[in-house]
């Protein structure tokens, strides 16, 4: 695999100076995503690679730490850093009027809540945030309690590896004088096939979403400003 | 619903609805309907957990079936138990049969019997002399392996692994006999795909490839790739298609 993206088991160990054994134990204790975990055949056999950025941070992390913690709490403390930045996040993307009060609460959050987000709350927000101007607001509702609930079933760990795309949707139908719109909800691949009768409204990358806002929190410092929603005309003839 | 707590003995034929407990005890045809949560379940006829059972202490010396997540901090085999769900057992001993569809997550496993699981299994320190079939990661700071009978684990990761010749030769004839029944003819050597480990002794095992920082391939081995950052040494009565030091 000769993709920069990606590192071996072995580059790893060598690179960050740790063994197998570390490794495994760290696997384990759940400090390493099994998600991050890729099997595939080389000319030597069969052998496991990692995205590259996420492992080498972590172990970082993970080394940087372990002198101070326990091994079996680490793993609550690294999320909660992770959590800490996400809210370091939250309220630079408010300052930055990324979202406002409509979008919070369409995600049915506390807009003086004081707990950080999670990942699952902040792709919400964000989702949510890019489909507001062509979207209405029934439709970003549906949009939300979509994403909520699929992310609750591991949509998180699929998103990046099958490039999943929220799609929106809708039709019209009519007959007897009478028409009616409905909106759909799609989270699917970049290319799907629709009937003729179906208007895409707008679609999100959701893959492009996360690396956004990862992005974000890796650049602690203030001015990596994410990028404006991008505007969209909005369909919104009846 | 009283929240105190009950103890329950169910000795005939019988059903036993669940809840909270202090001490269960099967030891006809039993069977417990629901979610079982108790300090001590003991099983010694043809017991039947329906749900999750959690537990301080589970002895199964009988047949037991559990049709969830079985949770204890210690749980010891004798017969044979069938898990539907996954096993967090932070002791197991097992010298019956072990079958759990989805993983084992423990801290120390000691195997004399045969054990089976559908996912991983984790352990910080795992000592097997029977046999075994692990259709994931078998994964633990330190792996003792003594095959007496077919073992098989998709992979094998840890810091320390030791496979030598030894299990069912050095036990009684009884128990022989049933590795023997569970496990087929008899063959006892260690099937895998990948091995990894900071040091790695193996005897009679057959893998494609074995990965290490000191790697002995003892005799009976039959191993496609050797990589090693250390030290490697081959017995002669060993077989390795490639070697190589990375």
């Amino acid at each position: 695999m000769d993709d920069d993206r990606y590192i071996s088991k072995k580059e790893v160990l060598e690179q960050m100076g740790i063994s197998y054994g570390q490794l495994y134990r760290w696997k384990r204790k759940g400090l390493i995503p099994e998600a991050w975990f890729t099997r595939r055949s080389t000319f030597t056999g069969q052998e496991t690679f990692f995205p590259r950025d996420k492992i080498l941070e972590r172990i970082r992390q993970i080394k940087e730490m372990k002198g101070d913690h326990p091994l079996d709490d680490l793993a609550d403390v690294i999320t909660q850093q992770v959590n800490a930045k996400l809210q370091v996040a939250f309220e630079r993307l408010r300052r930055l009027q990324w979202f406002d009060d409509s979008v919070l609460e369409t995600c049915s959050i506390d807009r003086e809540r004081s707990k950080p987000l999670t990942i699952k709350e902040t792709l919400c927000v964000a989702v949510v945030s890019q489909l507001r101007k062509a979207a209405r607001a029934e439709e970003l509702d549906l949009v939300h309690r979509t994403l909520h609930e699929r992310l609750d079933e591991g949509l998180l760990d699929r998103i990046g590896e099958e490039r999943l795309r929220l799609h929106l949707l809708r039709k019209r139908l009519s007959g007897g004088g009478i028409s009616a719109e409905i909106s759909l909800v799609v989270i699917g691949p970049e290319k799907l096939i629709l009937d003729p009768e179906i208007e895409r409204v707008e679609d999100v990358d959701l893959g492009h979403m996360l690396e956004r806002i990862k992005l974000d929190l890796a650049n602690e410092a203030e001015g990596g400003s994410p990028d404006e929603a991008p505007e969209r005309e909005t369909e919104d003839e009846r | 619903m009283n929240d105190d707590k009950r103890s329950a003995s169910l000795a005939g034929a019988g059903k036993l609805s669940g809840g909270d407990y202090t001490r269960v005890s099967i030891s006809g045809a039993g069977k417990v309907t629901g979610d079982i949560k108790a300090e001590a379940l003991r099983i010694s006829g043809a017991g039947k957990v329906e749900g999750r059972a959690e537990a301080i202490q589970i002895t199964v010396s009988g047949s037991g079936a559990f049709g969830g997540e079985v949770v204890a901090d210690e749980m010891r085999v004798s017969g044979a138990t069938r898990i539907d769900g996954m096993a967090r057992v932070k002791e197991l001993k097992c010298s019956g049969s072990y079958r759990v569809r989805e993983s084992i997550v423990s801290e120390y496993v000691k195997v004399s019997g045969v054990l089976r699981a559908g996912g991983d299994v984790e352990a910080d320190l795992l000592k097997t002399s029977g046999g075994f079939e692990i259709e994931g990661l078998l994964s633990a700071d330190k792996i003792e392996i003594r095959p007496g009978g077919r073992c098989y684990a998709k992979e094998i990761g840890g810091a320390k692994i030791d496979v030598r010749r030894g299990g069912y030769r050095e036990r009684g004839i009884l128990l022989d006999g049933l590795v023997r029944m569970f496990s087929g003819k008899g063959t006892a050597e260690l099937r895998s795909t990948v091995i990894e480990g900071d040091e790695i002794h193996l005897e009679d095992t057959i893998a494609d490839v074995v990965r290490g920082t000191r790697v002995e391939i003892g005799p009976g081995c039959r191993i496609k790739t050797v990589e090693y950052s250390e030290e490697l040494q081959i017995h002669p009565n060993a077989e390795v298609g490639k070697q190589q030091k990375v």
